[in-house]
């Protein structure tokens, strides 16, 4: 009985304190929210941001159904990730010239604490294809070549990444480094700069329909509007010539960029496209305040594409001496 | 508008901010016309003066305040909630000077393509018309010239053309200003971006706390402040692997621009550069344009990504092409 009585007293402090908590803490997200906020009186997103982190796009199936890591296993993580940069392998090896860039150049943040990016569907992963999307995975898969295996005849030949025409195709998910993004508002527009490849995608926020179909972009076409706090920003008119993980031009995108801290954006996207996956999916990425951003020069001076084209026609010239002996 | 109070409250900060640069401060029991910095947050001027008792003055000063309103149709637009000019647009310029920024005469293409590519005649945009290069700076710029399209090696590995512009590399600045594509100011309170469609180019104008940049850049470091209504950008740390433009005119790592950037009126922004760069030139020289809005229905900023434009010519002579 004593023990319940103690029992009863505790949840009735812990509720008055709930009610007295809950408008200061109300008070308090208003406050800020109202300091988040551009002269002009739309949310303020503005300042340099890094979505880098380590947290894979999808659950690794080791984690079953499970959502969150153990604090151990994020300690480990982490440590693992700022020290397996440094790890060098065989001098002279493949491996040794594949990972020559050690944790200098690398810059992929940490773990988010979470076992996947994606939080929808809950188990984390990328949902199933639909037949239409199976085949045309299989019809590529049959023209795809092993990676680094060539044959190199031209830049044509080479990721779009390694020619600099766009690091990735949106929506952009973290990778090894500059994972850096520049957000400048005015009234009526939103501009999202992103360090890799140098390009800004600039989002009208006053309504305007989107671009002719028939007007592709590699980084499509974006419209934008304020749904209280978030930025939603919707792109569509992609190209062909650039995909996210595997789905068509016609892919459908919804960004979602909600100020949540000074120094932290709560970004989420929505991608859905009938003729790849099953059903939409959705991944949160943190997007964090970091230093500002430098021009990634990549196409001016691209000596790797040089060295890969040289080799494969050097390469040519010695098999064509070797015949001839 | 930061303005608080009753909502009559707000709707009259609303109208003294529309009225520009001229403002009327109504208090309890008086009123005066004051000096009002155009932009000026409302919050500032008062609006906890004005209630509900003072609608009758307000309503007796309405006339009177839409005469300055309307002598100043000219005014420049500020950006809301600041006391800046509004830059914001999507501007161009209209002139010749990406093919020479000196006067010339109209220049054949490539013959192969008629007229298609043939070159405009233009008056230039030097003040003075004179780049006062250096004797072997000269020299250097003639040869740029005359191998503008020959592709030439220039390490032992690379095979180019020496008009940088040809490779779609960044067009470094203040050329990005004159090329024939538009570009987009997006004028933030604290940065502004200047979004380039050429070459995917981006610059970021630093205002608060600029910092500086770890290593020289093709569109340089730029840096902002505002001079009553222009906005006077420091551009440092460049590169020297721009051009001025297609004539072979150019510039060591030593570049320094200050630009100038001057509403002149709501469509047209006028623009000047001061370019100093002492391993090539004698001394500081000038050039300036106006730039125009983009008025065409529906208009809006457009990817130009031209890298795998310029593949051919830059990787050409280490591919592997069919029946080659």
């Amino acid at each position: 009985m004593r023990n319940r009585i103690l029992a009863m007293s505790i949840l009735l402090l812990a509720a008055s304190a709930a009610v007295a908590q809950t408008p200061a803490v109300a008070k308090a997200t208003a406050a800020k929210t109202k300091q988040w906020q551009t002269p002009w009186g739309d949310p303020d997103l503005q300042g340099s941001w890094s979505n880098a982190t380590t947290t894979p796009l999808q659950r690794p199936a080791k984690f079953g159904g499970r959502e969150f890591l153990t604090e151990q296993e994020r300690a480990a993580q982490d440590k693992d990730s700022t020290i397996a940069t440094d790890k060098r392998a065989a001098p002279g090896t493949p491996e040794d010239v594949n990972g020559a860039y050690n944790g200098f150049w690398w810059d992929r943040g940490l773990s988010d604490g979470r076992t996947s990016l994606i939080v929808d569907p809950p188990d984390g992963r990328i949902p199933p294809l639909t037949p239409e999307g199976k085949k045309r995975q299989a019809d590529q898969a049959r023209v795809n070549r092993t990676p680094g295996a060539g044959p190199y005849n031209g830049p044509e030949d080479v990721e779009l990444y390694t020619r600099c025409i766009v690091r990735a195709a949106l929506p952009r998910v973290p990778t090894g480094y500059d994972n850096n993004y520049e957000i400048v508002q005015t009234p009526g527009y939103v501009a999202i700069l992103q360090e890799q490849m140098h390009e800004t995608r600039i989002i009208p926020l006053d309504g305007r329909p989107h671009l002719d179909a028939g007007v592709r972009q590699w980084l499509g076409d974006s419209r934008g509007h304020w749904e209280g706090n978030t930025l939603v920003v919707e792109t569509t008119n992609f190209s062909d010539q650039a995909t996210f993980e595997g789905a068509t031009k016609n892919m459908h995108l919804v960004e979602r960029w909600t100020r949540v801290a000074d120094n932290r954006i709560d970004y989420r996207f929505t991608v859905e496209d009938p003729a790849t996956w099953t059903r939409p999916w959705t991944a949160a990425i943190a997007w964090n305040q970091s230093g500002p951003l430098y021009e990634y020069a990549c196409h001016e001076d691209n000596y790797g594409l040089y060295g890969i084209l040289a080799g494969a026609r050097a390469e040519e010239q010695q098999a064509t001496a070797n015949r001839a002996k | 508008m930061k303005c608080s109070g009753s909502s009559d409250q707000v709707l009259l900060c609303a109208f003294l901010h529309r009225v520009g640069g001229q403002c009327f401060v109504i208090q309890a029991r008086q009123h005066e016309r004051t000096d009002f910095t155009p932009g000026m947050a409302c919050s500032i001027l008062g609006c906890r003066l004005v209630s509900m008792k003072n609608w009758l003055a307000v309503a007796a000063l309405l006339p009177l305040a839409l005469i300055p309103a309307l002598s100043q149709s000219n005014q420049t637009s500020r950006l809301k909630g600041t006391a800046h000019p509004n830059l914001n647009g999507l501007w161009q310029s209209l002139t010749e000077a990406n093919w020479d920024i000196q006067a010339h005469a109209a220049q054949p293409g490539p013959p192969q393509f008629g007229a298609l590519f043939a070159e405009p005649a233009g008056t230039g945009i030097v003040e003075g018309n004179e780049i006062p290069y250096q004797p072997w700076a000269l020299a250097k710029k003639k040869d740029n010239y005359e191998k503008r399209f020959v592709r030439v090696n220039t390490d032992g590995v690379r095979l180019e053309p020496l008009d940088p512009e040809a490779k779609c590399y960044m067009p470094g600045t203040p050329r990005a200003n004159y090329m024939p594509f538009p570009f987009q100011i997006i004028q933030g309170d604290k940065k502004i971006i200047i979004a380039y469609e050429f070459a995917s180019a981006s610059r970021v104008i630093q205002i608060e706390k600029p910092g500086l940049p770890p290593e020289d850049s093709y569109m340089g470091w730029s840096v902002g402040r505002w001079d009553g209504d222009t906005l006077v950008v420091d551009v440092t740390h460049f590169n020297d692997k721009t051009w001025f433009d297609r004539a072979g005119n150019f510039h060591s790592d030593a570049l320094h621009v200050v630009e100038r950037y001057t509403p002149e009126s709501a469509n047209v922004l006028n623009y000047e550069a001061t370019i100093e760069d002492p391993k090539v030139f004698t001394r500081p020289w000038k050039i300036s344009f106006p730039l125009y809005r983009r008025l065409d229905k529906s208009v809006q900023f457009l990817e130009f990504k031209c890298v795998p434009f310029s593949e051919e010519l830059v990787y050409g002579h280490i591919s592997k092409r069919t029946g080659k």
